[in-house]
């Protein structure tokens, strides 16, 4: 079989397609080292963490509500004020995860207007917006 | 046929090994221990079924473990994304994967999953655990009679489609050959979507198990493009629906890392076991790890089964 180099692989993806990857993959890999170096961090109790390891157990079965009321964890963006304790640092992963998305769907929003493709401009902004609302906790952090 | 056994034997320890033990008297870091190892053969079995892991992994560790539903659902949308994020480069890359089909789709699922992911969050948790059994069950039936369309026919595209621009090439190493591909029936497709995100943020399925029949069978993508670009459409449907989830607080980083990475790895190998592993067996391995998942999430939510 014959073996396809990249330059030839590449010409079947459009060039937003292209530049979506790649911050994808940064922004991917990214993420993952954060999730596993601030896990390890959490693990090994390198920091003190809000709740004790040894306590978990005694709440995770409780619905998220009383969860984080027999134990203060946070909700909505409140857990970036509380970086020290080991636990909350596993949110810095998740959240860049989190964000990759909006990351690229932003990069390639100049290549769409740039192209005068104003279709995918304006499904691009609106998926900025929608991603951006979901993160900014108006859906999630109620009660 | 050991693959066939260590998915049976799986199968039947989670019941025992959860049951067995009062979660309380478990020393806790045995738990991240039990869900990679779990998460790690789901992973092989995912891979090898042609499903995300999330459709396995919500109704197994929720019924199994003694975490919350909600932070199984929270988790659970965090390992799909997670699987999503990560294949994604290369899938693009290649080409197989089209931002253009995606992107609309993926606009409307991201609205509707951020809607559901409320609604699960705000119903009682058996009415959700129920549904989510016969939800799983439902998916169990629906993989038993699929039927899948290497290349699909589209006589021409529809309207909607085509001002998209819903259409493309790729490369069929295969075949060594190059597949035009269009779409159509695309309004059809937008209101499917909208039902996929909801559900996907409602049970914190992902939603692979739905999106790939309704890209291929629907709108007449062909297979691989329907496959490729479900993983794109994964990474954007899923990430509204966990930041929902994150900010709500359902979210145990306990939970969460392990399983990611156990699934990854998991899929690692599962791909290597790709080439060799009957495809047949291995869809029944599936089917009958949703059926008892799925069954034992709806005997928990019945209050059948505690």
């Amino acid at each position: 079989m014959e073996k396809r180099t990249t330059a030839e692989v590449r010409d079947y993806a459009s060039p937003e397609q292209q530049l979506y990857a790649r911050w994808l993959d940064v922004g991917m890999k990214a993420g993952f080292a954060a999730l596993i170096v601030t896990f390890l961090v959490h693990m090994f109790e390198l920091l003190p963490p809000g709740i004790a390891l040894e306590d978990l157990p005694r709440y995770w079965h409780l619905p998220v509500d009383e969860f984080i009321a027999m134990t203060g964890a946070p909700r909505g963006w409140t857990w970036v004020a509380r970086l020290g304790e080991g636990d909350l640092l596993n949110f810095v992963g998740v959240a860049i995860l989190g964000a990759v998305t909006i990351l690229c769907y932003a990069r390639v929003l100049p290549l769409f207007l740039r192209a005068g493709e104003r279709v995918f401009a304006a499904i691009c902004v609106a998926e900025i917006v929608v991603l951006i609302a979901a993160a900014s906790g108006i859906f999630g952090a109620g009660h | 046929m050991r693959l066939v056994r260590l998915a049976l034997l799986m199968a039947a320890l989670l019941p025992a090994t959860a049951l067995a033990a009062e979660p309380s008297a478990v020393p806790w870091w045995l738990w991240p221990i039990a869900l990679f190892a779990v998460t790690f053969l789901l992973g092989i079995v995912a891979v090898l079924g042609g499903i995300g892991g999330g459709v396995l992994f919500v109704p197994i560790v929720g019924s199994f473990f003694p975490f919350h539903l909600d932070f199984v659902r929270g988790a659970g949308l965090l390992l799909a994304l997670s699987g999503a994020l990560a294949a994604g480069p290369t899938l693009l890359r290649s080409g197989l994967a089209s931002l253009r089909l995606a992107m609309p789709l993926a606009l409307v699922g991201s609205i509707t999953s951020i809607f559901g992911a409320m609604v699960g969050l705000a119903l009682p948790t058996q009415l959700v655990q129920a549904t989510l059994g016969a939800t799983i069950l439902l998916i169990a039936a629906l993989m038993w009679r699929a039927k899948r369309s290497e290349r699909p026919e589209v006589r021409a595209p529809d309207a909607l489609g085509a001002a998209l621009g819903m259409h493309g090439v790729f490369h069929d190493v295969a075949t060594q050959a190059d597949v035009d591909w269009r779409v159509h029936r695309t309004p059809v497709g937008l209101v499917l979507f909208a039902g996929i995100g909801f559900m996907a943020g409602m049970f914190g399925l992902g939603a692979g198990w739905a999106n790939v029949p309704v890209l291929n069978l629907v709108m007449g993508a062909p297979l691989k493009v329907a496959v490729s670009t479900s993983g794109f459409l994964l990474s954007v449907i899923d990430t509204s629906a966990a930041w929902v989830y994150v900010n709500r607080g359902a979210l145990l980083p306990m939970l969460v890392v392990p399983s990611i990475l156990g699934m990854m790895l998991g899929a690692r190998i599962g791909g290597r076991l790709l080439r060799t592993a009957r495809a047949a067996t291995v869809r029944r391995v599936v089917i009958a790890l949703l059926i008892v998942a799925g069954g034992r999430a709806l005997s928990k939510g019945l209050g059948v089964w505690n």
